[in-house]
């Protein structure tokens, strides 16, 4: 299966999250790695997704998870080598499948030699590569991101006796984009890696590249300049290529990412995924059409995209205190869930595993606007391991059987990366890819219909979406259109069952056609739509006019 | 197929109603549908009341915001045909008025829906559509609020809800802050008489304004209080009495001023019917309850359970006592079949007084009081004019009590509450005595 040509392949994108050493270990070490992942992809395929976000892969000192490269042009010696991830790069696109790579650019790791040389004396030709400064008073009205671990944006040197700049750990000093020679290297790199073949980068931390006094050194116009200056250099060499933009921002802040269509074609919606489990937890759709609402129109080509779950945390930067609090007490009453401002835990266990809630999260992540990502090993309901440290827990290894290391690897247990989930509930004798193959019930199989069906119409990736507003609160309802093509969808954020009567008079005529099970239901006529739906329940009709 | 496994048709019990009429609308259930389970309901009886009625709700809301951000609550009108919008100005107020006023957020959408039924004034109609709702919508923690209240504060929600959302207890009495002549029907007779029949120190038995729980409103919904007869009158001291009898769990709460209203002549009577009826009424079912009760225990009160005001206050007490001495007069034959002889005889020595020498004894009112439940229970005339004849004969013991206190201080006006509810209790086994010959 070729990939396809279209320009606008992401719209349309199912994309899976991965970091290679989790997925599968083909030698033995323990460790995930490229040739792993690459026996792996028939399962993907027939998962039905068509992107790959692979987390960082590169050399480092691995302090940060990866985020904290020490080479760019290479592979971390773990995961195999720069030949194994070209292997993986074809495999994938001879099944259709679209490999998007992390990159980096505003920090590197303090082991990186460009760091190496910049600290090592005033004059050296990379000194002016990072931030330097003499005094740690600079940028004062920045925030520190890393609360539970970082108690200033700036860390002291001691080999060049002077503070450097980092919004991230001590450990990841930031990169200084002032500087034309570093913009012109963190080209090269995103080239090198486009020439091998990757189609989109996912662009970590873009907000903070450049800093200025008097600003919070967030969004800076200076920083939107280096990035279209990077997409006008992508859609000249290598068009059809895509760049989705981290940044947790609210959503008129995270706008500008966009630019006319020049800068960014994809940025996460940050601010929408607490509001999805806010709603489902108050039973009430009310945080989730505000946010949806204060959201601002992008660019045609452009696209947001929606995660219920991710490598991190689950961020609550971008809601208010008082959500905050309640977010806490819904789901990370105990608080060694918490870190940072967020929750680290996975989908399964945040909704007490429950699976209609599962079902319903992922309803509403497939049909709402935008392109879907699926963190691995949630399509199975993978467990989390809270006493792992930091957000480890999220980070352990695919389960794929039952037997030994759960199909993950031949080591010894003891020399795996990390522990595999254990417990009764969620470890991986329960919750493992075969014995959900052999189940016709099981979300496993469940996931993969819903990703068909998501896939079987581009309404649901490109079309415009209209709320209704039915007196019921519980219900989350929207119409999703596309030329002629509409789809009505209807929600029950509640965990009892609900009747809720919608006003449909603008379908008038039109006979609704549930799309898992294609059972026609009664044609929309000027009375209200008298629908019931049980506990957690969804629909999705498609509205055709015959 | 056997003749066991035949399916036959299921029995109809003759008698047994199976469809009956209901009281909500259509319309009113399609918005019920539409709220679902909350955990907070706060009920609005309404009855041309827009001058105020804007200003309540936004109070409501914003005590809603502030104290239950979290909780799923709805406030539900029930407006009995008002002809000032008051309905439209309920369901008008929006949420985002009140947050940009108030700087609160919501969390979740703050339903308020309205109804409306036959029966002019907040009454028992109104009681049981609010009843009804929070039964349906199963709600945790249920405020009514009085609609001629103009000094609604978001902090009465905290006060009338907190005790049954977070501490268990199914029915919060409101306590206030009165002039020492105001609520006079309750401190010489509701009060007192309540405390000695049920052995309760609730201080206003009979309110438009407390907090209860959904377990109580549903079980109070149930009972037999609605019937066309009594069209369901004086439902709000009932509710109090069901919350005593179904042993319920009871609180009282102080919430500050209690707006001093002016009342005509002519509304003792409708009063007593709404208040002293139901009373007395309720001692024929209850009587297994009260008449194994000797003294009292106060209840769990958050505040002072009473405060006084003194500022002064016209009353017209010559006609108080005009209308006593005509009362005793007028209705002599009444009285004969209702009162002792002795009792009657005192009565008619009272009504012989000057003016200045007026006094209706404490000992001799309870003695009176507990004569007219007495012959309640037995019907020795029509109810309806047993309770109407003592009309008179509150206005003498009104006409008492403003008299000798007229100089008294807070202290010394409670001292005889607590002495007249004190002869309530000692007179009790007279009243059983009675009860008893006439069972």
């Amino acid at each position: 299966m070729p990939l396809t040509q279209d320009m606008l392949w992401y719209k349309d994108a199912v994309i899976y999250q991965v970091h290679v050493r989790t997925f599968q270990d083909s030698n033995g070490d323990g460790i995930g790695d490229f040739p792993g992942l690459e026996q792996k992809l028939g399962y993907l395929q027939e998962l039905g997704i068509n992107a790959i976000w692979l987390m960082p892969f590169f050399p480092s000192p691995l302090r940060d998870d990866g985020y904290d490269i020490a080479d760019y042009y290479s592979v971390h010696s773990s995961y195999g080598t720069l030949e194994d991830f070209r292997k993986l790069l074809e495999s994938a696109h001879n099944r259709g499948i679209r490999i998007i790579i992390e990159m980096v650019l505003n920090h590197t790791s303090d082991q990186h030699p460009w760091f190496q040389e910049s600290r090592s004396s005033q004059n050296n030709p990379r000194r002016d590569w990072y931030v330097w400064s003499d005094t740690d008073n600079r940028y004062r009205g920045t925030r520190i991101i890393f609360l539970d671990t970082e108690k200033s944006n700036w860390a002291w040197d001691p080999i060049s006796k002077s503070y450097y700049w980092h919004r991230f750990f001590s450990h990841q000093p930031d990169l200084n984009y002032d500087n034309p020679a570093v913009r012109e290297q963190m080209w090269a790199v995103m080239k090198f890696w486009l020439e091998m073949g990757v189609d989109a980068f996912r662009l970590d931390a873009v907000p903070y590249l450049v800093e200025r006094e008097g600003t919070n050194c967030e969004n800076l116009p200076e920083t939107h300049l280096v990035l279209k200056d990077l997409r006008r250099r992508l859609d000249e060499q290598f068009p059809g290529r895509m760049l989705l933009a981290e940044a947790n921002q609210w959503p008129a802040d995270l706008r500008p990412y966009f630019g006319d269509g020049d800068e960014f074609h994809m940025a996460f919606h940050f601010p929408l995924m607490p509001r999805m489990f806010m709603g489902l937890k108050l039973e009430d759709r009310k945080p989730i059409i505000e946010i949806l609402q204060q959201t601002p129109e992008i660019p045609s080509i452009c696209q947001w995209s929606l995660f219920l779950r991710n490598h991190d945390e689950l961020t609550l930067e971008m809601v208010t205190d008082m959500e905050r609090d309640y977010m806490y007490d819904s789901y990370a009453e105990n608080k060694t869930m918490r870190i940072n401002l967020g929750i680290r835990r996975r989908l399964a266990p945040l909704l007490e595993n429950d699976r209609r809630r599962i079902e319903l999260m992922n309803g509403m992540l497939m049909s709402l606007p935008g392109t879907p990502i699926i963190y691995y090993g949630d399509e199975i309901g993978m467990g989390d391991n809270i006493n792992l440290g930091d957000r480890n827990g999220v980070r352990t290894p695919m389960q794929w059987t039952g037997g030994w290391n759960g199909g993950f690897s031949d080591a010894e247990p003891d020399r795996l990366y990390a522990p595999l989930i254990q417990n009764p509930v969620y470890g991986y004798p329960a919750v493992n890819v075969l014995a959900q193959m052999g189940s016709g019930h099981s979300l496993l199989h469940w996931m993969q219909q819903i990703i068909g069906v998501r896939r079987s119409t581009a309404v649901f990736g490109r079309g415009s979406i209209e709320f209704l507003h039915p007196a019921n609160h519980r219900i989350l309802a929207y119409v999703r259109r596309l030329g002629n093509e509409s789809v009505l969808v209807v929600n029950n954020l509640s965990g009892a069952a609900q009747a809720v009567e919608l006003d449909l008079r603008r379908y008038k005529g039109n006979i609704p056609i549930e799309m898992f099970g294609k059972n026609i239901f009664p044609r929309v006529s000027d009375a209200p739509y008298l629908l019931t739906l049980g506990p957690y329940q969804f629909y999705w009709f498609r509205l055709r006019r015959l | 197929m056997s003749q066991d496994t035949v399916l036959r048709a299921p029995t109809i019990v003759p008698g047994i109603k199976v469809a009956e009429e209901t009281f909500l609308t259509d319309d009113f259930l399609r918005q019920l549908i539409n709220v679902g389970e909350v955990d907070i309901l706060v009920g609005l009886p309404t009855h041309n009341n827009a001058k105020t009625i804007e200003a309540n709700v936004k109070a409501i809301q914003s005590g809603i915001l502030r104290w239950f951000p979290r909780e799923r609550a709805v406030i539900i009108n029930a407006d009995g045909g008002s002809r000032d919008g008051t309905p439209e100005l309920v369901t008008g107020v929006s949420i985002d008025d009140v947050r940009a006023s108030s700087n609160l957020h919501a969390l979740r959408t703050l339903h308020s829906i309205s109804t409306k039924y036959s029966g002019g004034p907040a009454g028992p109609a109104a009681m049981r559509t609010i009843l009804a709702a929070a039964d349906l919508l199963q709600a945790k923690a249920c405020v009514l609020m009085s609609p001629e209240s103009s000094a609604v504060e978001g902090e009465w929600f905290l006060k009338l809800l907190r005790p049954v959302r977070n501490d268990g207890f199914d029915f919060v009495c409101p306590t206030y802050r009165r002039h020492k002549f105001e609520g006079l029907l309750i401190t010489n007779l509701l009060y007192p008489m309540i405390r000695a029949l049920y052995g309760l120190r609730i201080r206003e038995p009979y309110t438009h304004e407390f907090g209860f729980s959904g377990r109580l409103a549903g079980g109070f919904l149930n009972q037999n209080v609605w019937d066309e007869a009594t069209g369901g009158r004086g439902a709000e001291l009932r509710f109090t009495l069901a919350a005593i009898t179904k042993r319920h769990r009871i609180c009282q709460t102080f919430l500050g001023d209690k707006e001093h209203i002016e009342h005509r002549g002519a509304d003792l009577v409708p009063a007593l019917r709404q208040t002293v009826g139901p009373l007395f009424s309720a001692m024929d079912a209850d009587f297994p309850v009260w008449s194994a009760v000797t003294g009292s225990q106060p209840v769990p009160t958050s505040g002072p359970d009473h405060e006084v005001m003194m500022e002064p206050l016209r009353v017209n007490r010559k006609r108080l006592r005009d209308m006593f001495s005509s009362g005793v007069s007028e209705l002599a034959s009444v009285f004969q079949s209702i009162l002792s002889s002795s009792t009657l005889s005192e009565l008619h020595q009272i009504a012989r007084m000057e003016e200045g020498d007026f006094n209706y004894p404490s000992e001799l009112w309870v003695r009176t009081v507990y004569e007219f439940a007495a012959s309640y229970q037995k019907s020795v005339i029509s109810r309806d004019h047993i309770i109407q004849s003592l009309a008179p004969l509150f206005r003498g013991r009104a006409l008492t009590v403003l008299n000798g206190n007229r100089n008294s201080s807070a202290e010394e006006v409670e001292h005889k509450i607590e002495e007249l509810c004190l002869e309530f209790e000692r007179s009790k086994p007279y009243l059983l005595q009675m009860w008893k010959a006439g069972e």
